[in-house]
């Protein structure tokens, strides 16, 4: 009989910034962990309070916008989900080092990419779109 | 092979998050995006994007009905697929497809199926017809 593979642990990524979002929500599925996208604190908790999954580590922009600031929303989901790991990223570089060390911690204990190649990936997308954007 | 693209755009958290996970479930790449502006920055941003399915009504400048006008300027062959609860079919509105909302994950699956294939059909890359 197959053995039954355990469900991926569940991360939310939460940055205004859709073109950061997605890089290192892609980064981490490739980890292997299942991903929520939350663009704004609200979604943060809309995504906890759902609780149709356990979510198991909130990596997020410390500049997040939304009903609470990212401290504020740190706060709450330590009063509320004590068990939830709490990363704050201030920056594009420390975003990927932080996800770099969540995959090395994952259900795969395998990195797809170095983080700093994440880290370029985004700065072009960011670059392409300032160019792009009248 | 990398696997088709779709840019999902819904400003509803959880509409959005369980409509991506369906459409990874099934194999296709997907790009998420919670709002219109944020949509029009993903294909910006130069990634490929081989169909988009798209709410309406939504905040931000960019609303379903812009996205898709833009989308097409980029990109006149991508397909857009338009979900929205206040939908009115005109000829006026470029989208290749509608659906009424509430639709079953089955009917959007169909949609995107009718117009790309499935997730590992051979990308197009740039649908600038």
């Amino acid at each position: 009989m197959a053995e039954e593979l355990p469900d991926p642990q569940c991360l939310i990524v939460a940055d205004a910034d859709v073109l950061i979002r997605n890089a290192l929500a892609e980064y981490l599925r490739h980890c292997g962990y299942k991903v929520f996208e939350a663009a704004t604190s609200d979604e943060v908790i809309m995504a906890l309070e759902e609780g149709a999954v356990k979510i198991d580590a909130l990596l997020a922009d410390a500049e997040l916008s939304g009903k609470f600031n990212a401290f504020e929303l740190r706060i709450w989901v330590r009063d509320h989900y004590p068990d939830v790991e709490i990363v704050l990223a201030g920056n594009v570089d420390s975003a990927a080092k932080a996800a770099g060390h969540l995959c090395d911690e994952g259900p795969h204990f395998q990195r797809p990419y170095d983080p700093e190649s994440v880290a370029a990936h985004i700065k072009r997308l960011l670059a392409a779109t300032r160019r792009e954007t009248p | 092979m990398d696997a088709q693209t779709i840019l999902v755009v819904e400003d509803e958290f959880l509409i959005r998050f369980m409509l991506a996970d369906s459409l990874r479930d099934v194999g296709y790449q997907v790009l998420e995006a919670a709002d219109g502006d944020e949509g029009f920055d993903i294909l910006s941003s130069g990634k490929v994007v081989d169909l988009i399915v798209t709410d309406v009504r939504m905040p931000g400048e960019v609303d379903g009905m812009e996205l898709t006008r833009r989308s097409k300027l980029l990109a006149p062959g991508r397909p857009v697929i338009v979900c929205s609860a206040h939908l009115f079919k005109s000829e006026s509105y470029p989208a290749d497809e509608f659906l009424a909302k509430p639709y079953s994950m089955a009917e959007l699956a169909d949609a995107i199926a009718r117009w790309i294939g499935d997730p590992w059909q051979k990308s197009s890359q740039t649908h600038s017809a």
